[in-house]
């Protein structure tokens, strides 16, 4: 029913921000917590109450319809229209506040752990937020990495049974990350080979993709991200005995003032022979009050917890370039030198002035130092290892944009899969999806 | 709770950014939908201050015919720094374009209701949708003042003048349609709706009798809704190409005087209307999702009730002699 006019929908549900857009922007239509509020009435005493009873029935009366009447008249009184009742995102914040919502997340680690919440935050971010009919138009959702076949099935489920879409499409985050960096003038040949360090709020990936697929083995975790950089300038902060050390201000301040600075001591040195290094930022309160914070070291301090991980935590210890080495080190051979020419950041946390070259420069040292002992001990000339880091304007949302991209190319709803053909094949055919060839 | 809105919220959020006092112009290009193949464009193609906002919508051409430029004009030609561009010169591919000239806007700030101004904006295209509908509204009102009331029709049935009223149509999505009659003392409003699933189909049944029961019950003041699953309603029968799809439904809403008595209430009327089918689809689609968590939950239940049955093993017999089905033995390797 799709017409030719109608932009696909991208939506990329992430574990802590979802982002929802058409194809053809540069930027999603709407980025909010991927949080619901749900009444508390319906969603506390679901799980517990009626299963006992009835099963203590079954034994006696020993037939199953009796079971499933007298259930489903308690499931029903129980729960009644409250089930309808919910929020989404800014707007589950804010009814959350009040005594008679709870809010929950669905999504966790990335992937969906509540499908009934997921499918009720769907339906209002598809009709209320974008305001479209999921009849007429094709759909990009995104998976994490490593997602199990599963999900992909009942995301199908949901898509096609719920909102008869016309077409689906299922990405895998790291790729379209990937995508979305040809934008870059660095990038010239529009490869979908590449290593993609995934930093949002919760945790930071390290993923390497082969020709589009990602290769699960190798994939490595950090558990330093946003959050983190942003509770270590809060500590600063307190320490010092800021008049504000709100978890908001912090963020701001992250946002704001910090920067990757290629040498610490160095650094130090910097501010204290130019105290116009250090920053002011104007805390704004509600009695229109306005406080004024210092910001000192933690502009260059709090990004150096990617790099020297032992400032900011005691059981992780290992820099992010190592991180990045030991992953490419632990996929195939033939790929590496690629995986170093076309390393590509993602997400938020990777947004800092510089982080890029200090990644690039660090990862040189460590992959130079590998060839230098190879050669000695082989007695032969090395061709070298290009390491090449990737950063383009479009980092924050990366996966969001490369979706974007590949959803506007006119080949993209060949890719997809349509409700046709989900009712003749069933939901395991999006088990598999063409990839998309690089344009 | 389930309402939607209007307004299209996108639109309202970027025409608040930027009819912001202190907005500092960048270069936009936005698309945005709507609902029924509407799409909207956001965009600075010449300078930073000067926005172009275009719209398309597929049944341009019938709105075209019901005098929406006429209606466009009365609606934002109010005011000055908004220039109307009848056939969106600027933007091939859409239907129409405001042009807004931040430049001037600034120098008439204070003297603008802003709110009302990005409100009028976000619900361009109910306005749009509007043409038709007001057209039929003025013929109803120049039929009621011309007819006299039939005091041996009692039942309301349609006098021989009105049923030869010629019938708006508003193809407004490709094999569904909008059909609008005015008569003297109602308007009756048609939608032809296709479901391209079949479950959707008895949704829609159980939905719609809700319409006509809960009317029954409290709402007295709502307009009379019919639906008819396989037949054509008589008012459109003439007009009807395929009257044995029988996969269209028709659904009538029929509007009385109270309806359409103030300005207000016309509008209201309105913008309700125009909305019904998303509305309509909308609530189909979260029945569905109530009901898969429902299915979930008592998927659930059975599972736990199967796992009751599972006996513990413990230990010792984990150890002991074990037999296959065919009777061997076997002896576990510990």
């Amino acid at each position: 029913m799709a017409s030719a006019q109608t932009p696909a929908v991208i939506m990329d549900n992430g574990t802590g921000l979802t982002k929802l857009g058409f194809a053809g922007n540069d930027s999603p239509s709407w980025v909010f917590p991927m949080a619901i509020a749900t009444s508390v009435a319906s969603s506390g005493n679901k799980p517990a109450a009626p299963t006992k009873p009835s099963f203590r029935a079954s034994t006696t009366a020993s037939s199953t319809s009796s079971i499933s009447g007298g259930n489903l008249s308690t499931g029903i009184n129980k729960r009644d229209m409250a089930d309808l009742d919910f929020f989404i995102g800014d707007e589950a914040l804010e009814a959350a506040k009040g005594p008679s919502y709870s809010l929950s997340y669905p999504i966790r680690h990335g992937q969906i752990e509540n499908w009934d919440q997921m499918e009720r935050f769907w339906e209002t971010s598809i009709f209320k937020y974008l305001k479209c009919e999921p009849e007429d138009h094709y759909f990009l959702l995104t998976e994490p990495p490593l997602n199990p076949p599963e999900n992909r099935e009942n995301t199908a489920e949901i898509m096609f049974e719920s909102f008869n879409c016309a077409g689906l499409y299922i990405a895998v985050q790291a790729v379209l990350a990937l995508a979305a960096s040809w934008t870059s003038s660095k990038v010239t040949d529009r490869s979908l080979t590449g290593t993609v360090i995934d930093s949002g709020d919760g945790v930071t990936h390290v993923i390497p993709v082969a020709e589009g697929y990602v290769i699960g083995s190798a994939i490595k975790n950090v558990p330093l991200a946003g959050r983190d950089i942003t509770s270590f300038i809060q500590t600063m902060l307190r320490e010092r005995g800021e008049k504000d050390t709100s978890l908001r201000t912090a963020e701001k301040i992250k946002q704001q003032f910090c920067y990757v600075c290629p040498d610490i001591v160095k650094e130090f040195n910097k501010f204290d022979s130019h105290p116009d290094m250090f920053a002011k930022y104007m805390v704004e309160t509600v009695s229109q009050r306005k406080i004024e914070v210092d910001v000192g070291y933690e502009r260059f301090l709090a990004p150096e917890i990617f790099f020297n991980p032992e400032i900011a935590s005691s059981d992780f210890l290992t820099p992010l370039p190592t991180i990045v080495d030991q992953c490419i080190q632990a996929s195939p051979i033939d790929v590496r030198k690629n995986l170093y020419k076309n390393i590509v950041l993602s997400g938020g946390s990777t947004m800092f002035k510089d982080f890029g070259r200090r990644l690039q420069r660090d990862l040189k040292g460590l992959v130079n130092e590998r060839v230098h002992s190879s050669e000695r001990r082989s007695g032969t000339k090395s061709s070298g290892v290009q390491v090449q880091v990737i950063s383009h304007k479009r980092q924050k949302n990366a996966v969001w944009f490369g979706g974007s991209l590949l959803a506007q190319t006119g080949e993209f709803r060949g890719y997809c899969h349509t409700k046709r053909d989900y009712e003749e094949y069933g939901p395991n055919i999006v088990r598999s999806f063409s990839l998309f060839n690089a344009v | 709770m389930l309402q939607l809105e209007p307004q299209n919220p996108l639109i309202k959020e970027s025409f608040t950014t930027v009819l912001d006092k202190e907005y500092a112009p960048i270069s936009l290009d936005r698309i945005i939908t709507d609902f029924d193949f509407t799409s909207y464009k956001i965009s600075t193609p010449t300078s930073k201050t000067t926005i172009l906002f275009s719209i398309s919508i597929k049944c341009w051409k019938d709105l075209l015919n019901y005098g929406v430029l006429e209606l466009v004009h009365s609606r934002y030609s109010q005011y000055p720094f908004i220039t109307i561009d009848d056939r969106a010169t600027q933007d091939p591919g859409y239907d129409l374009s405001l042009i807004v000239d931040l430049q001037a806007y600034h120098q008439v700030i204070d003297s603008v209701n802003v709110d009302e101004l990005i409100e009028e904006l976000s619900l361009l295209k109910r306005n749009c949708f509007a043409a038709p509908f007001l057209q039929a509204f003025n013929r109803y009102q120049d039929l009621s003042q011309n007819v006299k009331i039939d005091p041996n029709n009692l039942y309301g049935e349609d006098s021989q003048i009105s049923s030869n009223e010629q019938v708006l149509k508003l193809d407004y999505r490709d094999a569904e349609s909008i059909y609008i009659k005015p008569s003297h003392d109602r308007v009756t409003v048609i939608f032809s709706t296709i479901f391209s699933d079949e479950i959707d189909k008895v949704f829609s049944k159980v939905f719609l009798q809700e319409f006509s029961d809960a009317r029954k019950r409290s709402i007295q003041k709502a307009p009379q809704v019919i639906n008819s699953h396989n037949e054509v309603p008589l008012e459109i029968k003439h007009l009807v190409h395929d009257p044995d799809n029988k996969d269209k439904v028709y659904i009538t809403f029929v509007l009385f005087p109270r309806h359409l008595n103030t300005e207000e209430h016309k509008w209201n009327s309105i913008t309700h209307i125009q909305l019904f089918r998303s509305y309509f689809h909308y609530h189909i689609k979260i029945v569905k999702c109530y009901l898969h968590q429902r299915m979930r939950f008592r998927v659930n239940t059975f599972t736990k009730i199967l796992n009751r049955a599972r006996r513990d093993v413990d230990e010792e017999e984990m150890r002991a002699e074990r037999k296959t089905a065919s009777g061997r033995r076997f002896e576990q390797r510990v």
